[in-house]
């Protein structure tokens, strides 16, 4: 381990905690773990230069109230239920790969069941370990979501790629201030979004952002299962597929048809989004928020 | 459907509860206002009741049975509510009361009229039991209005069962005297027939045919024993005739056959040790033949007796004792025939007589005898009304004297204490109840019929998918700053309405003190 290592992780370390409650985060010393014990997946050293540069960010890291609004979580999230939930499934998909990184289609059952989140989440759990990487490719291009983490909107997207040949991969993977965490947003243009996908350079796209990085995981934020078309092509370009069932939106019929149109072969299972959760309110503090608010009139 | 334990329902409860909070909270101060008020307006009621035993039998009953009928209270029992709304009634309820103080209108005591009857209820509560229970906000009326619809229940029903009783008498009265004066007049009309033809005298058909028969019959018997005295007397005169004769000629025969047998046997006696020229033999031989000769001339005797008639009876045949008692009877014999001669003549004449005076029947008594029937059923019919009418008589004077019919009160009208019906506490606690029953209610309900899932473990189960995980939800700052701002306000109304409760309670409870 270079000098150079240890100061860049000990400055992103300094940099994560700045947001954070405190230093108690396991996943902090994670990056240091998974630069000395980085496993080699098909017989070839995975070069430490990758996962410094990936380290690097063009971007100052977002801090926590900025990801909480963007409804990201984070490692200093431990407590919070989601943050289990997200690591969970995380652990599954590795098992399930055996080592190796994989292309995961996340797809709403119908629309509304936050596809979206649990595909940012899920790369954001990826990115947790500093052994892997994540990408997320927003493919529901009817519907973009992934923009709003990029905050200049005229940034190419998927569709510029694959419309213009001269555009080079590495301008359209952005990173978004999260460690570890990149993604490619829709683009610009989105009109005939199943020609997109069934072209050859969607196909190499996909093969050349995972054999770029054997630590990286490639999440594509799909349609739902209403543009079943999309779905049909995207599902051949994935490993996995995960679908995404909303509490209180989606009927069990409604499940199994999507089980049904996908298969058995490729589909993990379901994540069952959004169940509510009360949270944990401190009522002394609100309590005493409230009549301290009171008598000075303004707002705390 | 498969099996969901009942933790989850109660942890999904909670969760949509938590998700539709607004509503819950709405629905709780919602309901509780509504029970607040409706117990705030809750009338306070006072009811009083009182039960009549009206009581069929008695002892006067068998004591009576027969002479008397006992009024029928089966009927009472079912009209007891008509008799009770009933206008004459009301009439005197609202006077005592204290509705009629102020004089209202018609129309005003129609309504009044119409809400003594909702606030009053007649019941029947076992076969003889009648209860009359009566409401009213102010305890001290409920009581007596509850008391004076006893007393005139009981007084308009022995009233009603007297002026029956009145009645049944006065028609049976009527009746008897309308018999009265028809007996009397067939009675006269009879006397003025009999005045007319002093001879008439009412007899009917059937007792001059029964006269005729009767007479007949014993001309029938007479001519049988007639016969048999004829046949008698037959009989009696062959045996006399015949008599004389036999007996005689029987008398000297035997005497010759009894020598000739005793002559014989010596004869024979002395052939044992004689020759036949024994002089002895000889003797008696010839003695034999002279008895033989006799017996010959003997048996010739009755056919000459006969040639010369019966005149010439001999005089030992005529004094046979069988014959002498054959004569006396032969004479007795002839003196029945006679008598029963004389008998069936005798017989005869009176049939005549009697036919002839049926005849006379049809023509002159048969205006008589119309009359006599006709005045023997008035009478008849008459005396049936007489009896009757001294039952109806007993009676009346039965209940008059309140004898027949017995209206006992049970259980008398009290001063009600406490109000009636629900409590204004049942309301308040009602109301907190229901106020976290309903919306939970509906939420149970909404999970039942929803198809939609909220358990995830149901889509593992019952559609065989696997399910990777379960993310709760993720609150973002925004989310939570928005909740902090809800929580103090929802916690506001609830608390603000049980306190609400409360203390209208407790003004309430200190009021009533």
């Amino acid at each position: 381990m270079s000098k150079i290592e240890k100061a860049l992780n000990r400055a992103r370390g300094e940099h994560r905690h700045q947001p954070g409650t405190g230093p108690d985060s396991a996943e902090d010393r994670e990056p240091l773990r998974g630069t000395a014990l980085v496993p080699e997946p098909r017989g070839e050293l995975v070069r430490l230069e990758d996962i410094s540069r990936m380290n690097q960010n063009d971007l100052p890291l977002l801090d926590a109230e900025n990801l909480s609004r963007h409804g990201i979580i984070y490692p200093q999230l431990v407590d919070d239920p989601a943050v289990q939930a997200f690591r969970d499934l995380r652990t599954k998909i590795i098992l399930q790969g055996q080592g190796e990184n994989g292309v995961i289609l996340v797809s709403a059952v119908s629309k509304g069941s936050g596809s979206s989140f649990v595909a940012q989440n899920l790369a954001a759990a990826f990115a947790f370990d500093a052994a892997n990487t994540a990408l997320v490719v927003d493919c529901n291009l009817r519907n973009p979501s992934l923009h709003r983490l990029i905050e200049d909107p005229s940034t190419p997207g998927l569709t510029d790629y694959l419309e213009n040949p001269d555009l080079d991969l590495s301008t359209i993977i952005q990173p978004v201030g999260i460690a570890r965490y990149r993604v490619i947003t829709a683009g610009r243009r989105h009109e005939i979004p199943a020609e997109y996908f069934t072209s050859a350079k969607m196909r190499r796209l996909i093969d050349s952002v995972r054999w770029r990085y054997r630590e990286r995981f490639i999440i594509l934020d799909g349609p739902s299962m209403s543009d079943i078309a999309d779905i049909r092509i995207l599902s051949e370009l994935c490993d996995y597929v995960i679908l995404v069932g909303r509490y209180g939106r989606v009927t069990g019929a409604q499940v199994e048809n999507c089980v049904k149109e996908i298969g058995g072969k490729k589909l993990l299972g379901v994540v069952f989004n959004d169940e509510p959760r009360i949270p944990q309110i401190n009522w002394r503090e609100l309590w005493l928020r409230h009549w301290r608010m009171r008598p000075s009139g303004a707002g705390g | 459907m498969m099996q969901i334990h009942p933790e989850q329902i109660a942890r999904t409860l909670i969760k949509e509860a938590f998700i539709s909070r607004r509503v819950v909270v709405g629905i709780f101060v919602l309901v509780n206002a509504v029970l607040l008020a409706t117990g705030l307006t809750w009338p306070k009621y006072f009811a009083a009741s009182t039960t009549i035993l009206v009581e069929e039998k008695n002892i006067i009953q068998p004591l009576m049975q027969g002479a008397a009928v006992a009024t029928d209270v089966s009927g009472l029992n079912r009209n007891a509510s008509e008799l009770i709304y009933g206008r004459r009634i009301m009439d005197r309820i609202m006077e005592h009361g204290g509705w009629l103080d102020k004089h209202p209108s018609a129309e005003e005591q129609e309504s009044l009229v119409e809400g003594i009857k909702k606030r009053t209820a007649v019941s029947n509560l076992g076969k003889n039991l009648i209860k009359i229970e009566y409401r009213d906000t102010d305890p001290e009326r409920a009581f007596r209005v509850t008391q004076k619809f006893a007393e005139l229940f009981i007084q308009e029903g022995v009233a009603t069962r007297a002026a029956e009783t009145r009645a049944a008498y006065d028609f049976i009265d009527k009746q008897a005297r309308e018999y009265e004066a028809k007996l009397a007049q067939s009675e006269q009309e009879i006397r003025q027939a009999r005045g007319s033809n002093l001879d008439a005298r009412p007899v009917s058909e059937s007792e001059l045919s029964a006269r005729l028969a009767a007479l007949n019959a014993r001309i029938e018997t007479t001519t049988m024993e007639l016969r048999e005295a004829e046949i008698r007397r037959a009989s009696l005169e062959r045996q006399v005739s015949g008599e004389a004769d036999v007996t005689a000629g029987i008398t000297r025969e035997g005497q010759m056959r009894s020598r000739i047998g005793e002559a014989q046997a010596r004869l024979d006696t002395l052939r044992l040790s004689y020759l036949d020229t024994h002089p002895d033999i000889v003797q008696l031989k010839l003695q034999i033949q002279d008895l033989t000769k006799g017996l010959d001339s003997e048996r010739q005797r009755p056919n000459q007796g006969e040639r010369a008639g019966r005149g010439e009876m001999s005089e030992s045949a005529m004094n046979s004792p069988i014959y002498q008692q054959l004569r006396r009877e032969l004479s007795q014999a002839q003196v029945t025939v006679d008598a029963l001669k004389a008998r069936i003549a005798e017989s005869q004449r009176l049939i005549r007589e009697e036919a002839q005076r049926g005849k006379g029947l049809r023509s002159g008594d048969a205006r008589l005898t119309d009359l006599a029937r006709d005045s023997q059923i008035n009478r008849e019919i008459y005396q049936d009304l007489l009896r009757r009418r001294e039952r109806a008589r007993v009676s009346m004077s039965l209940d008059d004297d309140r004898q027949g019919l017995t209206f006992n009160i049970q259980e008398p009208a009290t001063l009600p204490q406490a109000p009636k019906g629900p409590r204004f506490w049942q309301f308040v606690f009602g109301g907190l109840a229901l106020g976290i029953l309903v919306p939970f209610g509906l939420l149970y309900a909404r999970m039942h019929v929803d198809p939609r899932i909220r358990i995830p473990d149901s889509i593992s189960k019952v559609h065989n998918v696997p399910v990777l995980a379960t993310i709760p939800h993720l609150w973002t700052p925004d989310e939570l700053k928005d909740l902090r701002a809800e929580f103090p306000v929802l916690k506001v109304a609830l608390v603000s309405t049980v306190a609400v409760c409360a203390i209208i309670s407790v003004l309430r409870m200190v009021q009533a003190l």
